[in-house]
């Protein structure tokens, strides 16, 4: 197997995660600090006790924030060779996926409000048994390789 | 080929009149159950007219369904025009249609009728496309043939069909109740009988079951164990029941490029299965099983709406070393049984850690609580589940193994049963490899392949796999020429 895919995402895409990220943890930070409120307020509890929902809602958000997109970006790597896709993902666990070419039934493009303001969109294309995606590429690096991919498919079709 | 509109079998309205009643049924049997415990005599007779009126009103709509019901085919689609007040025409292409079942339920059988189900690759499972609920044998015959007629592909096929399917094999009474005792269906039988008991408590008054205790055992852990024994072994009768009902009369034909299975003790199901549409072949050796040399095999099949949803049963019992010679008559892509390469020796210790972990855990904690509450060690014996836990880790590492046998991957992998699986390369929509950062450390990597099946796919995996082999396989699996080096 090649070493690695050749392509990375667009470097935006850390931005985008991380404003996705803080969109979702924000919950869990106003929970948190609801609740670490009501304890310091209300019960006797002492402070560092009380405070520990607030601080476990930081924790969550230097997490998902702060530490998984750039390592999500490192990892992310795709290249489309001339018979196959190659997508490399994971943060912790790496996985390496091959798709033949000659399986793909269909190419979308997509983008989400957030990625549209970026500029950025996601390539989906459609195997037999399921979806792949290679997110945030920006736009039309996106269309090439949509345009790309679905003229390399319908060269292998034969095969 | 094209045939004028046809009428479905009168069965139909009776299938259609039940099938109305059925629906209402919910409503009144909530008012039936209000009536019987609450509500006076007026409520009953307002009930029983409301029955009348139900039933009266389902046959009507029964007749008149089966009034507006036509289908036929024509240029190259089928067409099903149904609809009382709402007139509804479906139409399908031909060369979408995916396969054409038959299903015998209990009024069908009493007419000797069946009902035709016509599903194309996009159809949601379990929903069939096009359905006629009564239609004659003939009539069923002759539909199959006008679709199936139409398809280009079987050329060659088309003199081997004058001939009729051929049958491949047939699973026998005896084979039937093995299949039913070694099912390992018994966990699933054993919740449907907490289920029941729960109703049986209402019935039995406690006073009964006491005398009951009394008499069956003087001592409670005998009685115990005497109920665990009856519970385990009614289960057991209750599993045999589930196989009996499904896999009755199991036969397996092949005519050119289809399989057709038949099976079924009350609803006989009929199911065709083309060659070409196949994906893959797992032979599953149950615990039960496999002390006994015998398999079950299994089909996964793109696109094909069965009630199983993902994967059907080729053929649920036989002895595994026909296996070979059996897929060679059915499915001939398939009948590879290669030498499996194992597992690195290195990937033993992740196999036990992995299976011991949770016991070990649980077991330390158990031992601690014990230790703290009551000052005794006897907890600490919780940890001796892990024994039997490590010897499982063991032989999952043991069973696990993998080739690449012509142009097919084979992969065998336990999870209780153990489980071989068959892909011929072409059929694989993606492949590739995981690392985590410990099989990193100590250069494993899992395997993953996936092919289509049902309405998505199914994904074949081997944990821990040497890393630089999993690299060399994934390439290989590769579209073009085949470029093994590996076998």
């Amino acid at each position: 197997m090649k070493s690695e895919p050749s392509e990375r995402l667009d470097p935006r895409a850390r931005t985008l995660w991380r404003i996705s990220a803080a969109l979702g943890t924000a919950p869990f930070v106003g929970a948190g600090a609801g609740i670490s409120a009501f304890l310091v307020r209300f019960t006797n509890l002492p402070l560092p006790i009380a405070l520990l929902p607030a601080l476990a809602a930081l924790a969550l958000v230097v997490l998902f924030v702060g530490v998984l997109p750039p390592l999500r970006w490192r990892w992310w790597r795709y290249e489309i060779r001339e018979d196959e896709v190659d997508l490399q993902r994971g943060i912790i666990w790496v996985s390496r996926t091959l798709v033949p070419l000659s399986r793909i039934q269909h190419v979308d493009t997509r983008h989400g409000p957030l990625q549209r303001w970026f500029g950025l969109a996601t390539v989906v294309f459609y195997t037999a048994a399921g979806a792949n995606h290679i997110p945030e590429l920006s736009a039309p690096i996106a269309a090439e390789v949509r345009d790309r991919i679905a003229a390399l498919t319908g060269e292998q079709d034969e095969l | 080929m094209s045939s004028e509109p046809r009428r479905l079998h009168p069965a139909a309205m009776l299938v259609g009149a039940l099938r109305t009643v059925r629906q209402w049924v919910g409503a009144l049997a909530a008012g039936g159950a209000a009536a019987i415990f609450g509500g006076g005599m007026r409520f009953t007779v307002f009930l029983i007219i409301a029955g009348i009126l139900v039933v009266v009103f389902s046959a009507v709509w029964g007749f008149l369904s089966w009034r507006a019901t036509r289908y036929w085919t024509s240029a190259g689609a089928f067409h099903l025009r149904q609809g009382v007040l709402q007139k509804n025409e479906r139409t399908v292409p031909l060369d979408h249609v995916q396969s054409v079942d038959t299903v015998q339920g209990v009024v069908q059988r009493l007419f000797g009728v069946v009902e035709v189900r016509v599903e194309t690759a996009g159809g949601t499972a379990g929903e069939p496309d096009a359905s006629l609920s009564a239609v004659s044998r003939e009539a069923a015959e002759a539909l199959r043939r006008e679709i199936e007629g139409y398809r280009p592909e079987p050329s060659e096929g088309a003199e081997k069909a004058a001939a009729g399917p051929e049958v491949i094999r047939r699973l026998g009474t005896r084979g039937l109740l093995v299949a039913g005792a070694t099912s390992g269906q018994i966990g699933v039988a054993l919740s449907l009988i907490a289920v029941a008991s729960q109703f049986l408590d209402n019935f039995l008054s406690e006073r009964v079951l006491a005398r009951l205790y009394e008499f069956l055992a003087p001592t409670s852990v005998v009685a115990l164990a005497a109920l665990a024994l009856v519970v385990g072994f009614f289960a057991w009768l209750l599993a045999i029941a589930g196989t009996v009902l499904a896999y009755t009369g199991f036969t397996l034909s092949r005519d050119g490029d289809f399989l057709y299975i038949k099976r079924g003790l009350l609803e006989r199901r009929e199911a065709t299965i083309p060659l070409a549409r196949i994906q893959a072949v797992q032979m599953v050796e149950g615990v039960l099983r496999q002390p006994f040399g015998l398999a079950m095999l299994k089909v996964e099949s793109a696109g094909y709406g069965e009630d199983a949803g993902v994967s059907t049963t080729l053929f649920p019992l036989l002895p595994r070393r026909e296996v070979r010679k059996f897929l060679k008559t059915a499915t001939p892509e398939f009948a590879v049984e290669p030498e499996l390469r194992p597992l690195p020796r290195r990937a033993l210790r992740r196999y036990v850690f992995r299976s011991t972990a949770v016991f070990l855990l649980v077991g330390a904690g158990i031992g601690l609580f014990a230790f703290v509450n009551f000052g005794s060690f006897l907890g600490f014996f919780a940890l001796l589940l892990a024994v039997p836990a490590a010897f499982y880790g063991w032989l999952r590492w043991r069973d696990a193994g993998w080739a690449l046998a012509g142009d097919s991957l084979v992969v065998r992998t336990r999870t209780l049963a153990r489980t071989t699986a068959v892909a011929p390369r072409r059929r694989l929509q993606s492949r590739g490899i995981s690392l985590s950062p410990f099989q990193r450390r100590v250069r494993l990597a899992t395997l993953h392949a996936r092919v289509a099946s049902g309405g998505g796919g199914a994904t074949f995996q081997v944990v821990d796999l040497d890393r630089s082999a999993a690299g060399k396989l994934v390439e290989a699996l590769g579209p073009g020429p085949a470029r093994l080096d590996s076998g």
